[in-house]
């Protein structure tokens, strides 16, 4: 599992019921769009993350609706299980 | 598709980030156009969404180039994952749509936009202003000699010393239920014989360093989740500039740092949570405006 990887995890292990998008992670993380979007969509087809579209009206919004991700129970183990392995003690 | 009412936005965008984001624009429609079996539509939306986010022209601009690098690296790891969209779930690959000749265009129009940008962002710096400053005028002034620069000791001042006071650091936090709890640290106090003239001042001032006070914050709802799981653990030293009204004069800053960002990230907020619950500094018991160094130290217990 390669760094940037794992930033992406530590993203979502912050708070691992939220909803983020793509936009959210790089400003976490600071990973470039190039690296980004292949390692979400990588991570959801293995069923780590889910995603669905932000339901909000985009004319009251006054932005486009964003793709939010979020990690499955599966992806939460899993990652927890990688830190684990790393640091000792991730427990969730 | 949502996204397309978006982009009229660019029009009140000044001539060089409109170019620019109708650029970028462009960029990711022919990135998304290009990943793999039914990704596109999603992808042209998704990307479109998260580039809205970005500030500057320039940034959406290397967002887009970096989709089209994504284009590319979706592509090649596409034969190894199924990749769900919306609600369908697709298991066939593509590889062949987005061809060499369409990446090397990618790259070659990129780096025509790069150069683009910055021979515009250069050109505008250079460009003389409409009212030139007026000529800066000469006049001399009287210069005074050095020794006349030299202060003039006052006798009185001799004769005054600071009684400094240890800090009366008196915060006692309940035990927490939970298995990490996090502690201010005092400073050592000094122990050495203080310089005290052989006579006694003439105008003593008693000084008392301020701290945290009533009220203060329990460091424990400052300790970031995450460093508890990591167990990461540290002492950070915070500079707090304390009015007279025990409230923060300034924002705190850090003055040596845990080694973990979010260690240090959670000091600095801690104490500037604290403000309206620090103890200001005394002089002669009259609350003063100072600044002193905070230790805060987040330590797991076992």
């Amino acid at each position: 599992m390669s760094l940037q990887t794992l930033r992406v995890l530590e993203a979502f292990l912050e708070n691992p019921t939220e909803h983020l998008s793509g936009a959210d992670v790089h400003q976490r993380c600071g990973i470039a769009s190039g690296t980004l979007y292949p390692i979400l969509l990588r991570l959801e087809s293995a069923g780590w993350f889910v995603s669905q579209w932000e339901s909000i009206d985009p004319s009251s919004a006054g932005r486009p609706r964003r793709r939010l991700y979020r990690l499955t129970s599966t992806g939460l183990r899993r990652a927890s299980e990688v830190f684990a392995s790393f640091n000792r003690g991730v427990l969730v | 598709m949502s996204q397309r009412k978006y982009s009229a936005d660019t029009d009140s965008l000044s001539d060089g980030d409109s170019g620019l984001d109708y650029l970028s624009h462009w960029l990711i429609q022919r990135a998304a156009h290009h990943t793999p079996d039914s990704l596109p539509q999603r992808m042209e939306e998704e990307w479109l969404a998260d580039m809205a986010a970005r500030t500057s022209a320039l940034s959406r601009l290397r967002f887009a180039i970096g989709c089209c690098w994504a284009t590319l690296v979706i592509a090649y790891q596409r034969p190894l994952v199924r990749m769900p969209v919306g609600d369908a779930v697709v298991a066939h690959a593509n590889l062949g749509r987005f061809s060499r000749r369409s990446s090397t265009l990618f790259l070659v129009a990129s780096l025509h936009a790069a150069v683009f940008y910055g021979l515009v962002s250069t050109l505008s710096h250079t460009r003389p202003s409409a009212a030139p400053p007026p000529p800066l005028q000469t006049r001399e002034v009287p210069v005074a000699r050095p020794r006349e620069l030299l202060p003039r000791l006052d006798p009185q001042m001799a004769q005054v010393t600071l009684d400094m006071h240890r800090p009366d650091m008196d915060l006692h936090y309940e035990p927490d239920p939970s298995d990490v709890t996090a502690k201010f640290v005092e400073e050592p106090s000094h122990t050495g014989p203080p310089s005290v003239p052989d006579e006694p001042p003439a105008h003593p001032v008693r000084q008392v360093q301020g701290g945290p006070g009533a009220g203060f914050p329990d460091p424990d709802d400052f300790y970031p989740m995450l460093s508890r799981n990591l167990e990461e653990q540290g002492v950070a030293t915070v500079k707090v500039c304390v009015a007279a009204n025990g409230r923060l004069a300034s924002d705190p800053a850090l003055m040596q740092g845990t080694g973990r960002a979010r260690l240090d990230e959670a000091a600095l907020k801690l104490a500037k949570a604290g403000s309206g619950h620090y103890r200001a500094t005394t002089e002669n018991g009259r609350p003063v405006e100072s600044c002193y160094p905070l230790n805060i130290r987040f330590r797991l217990k076992n």
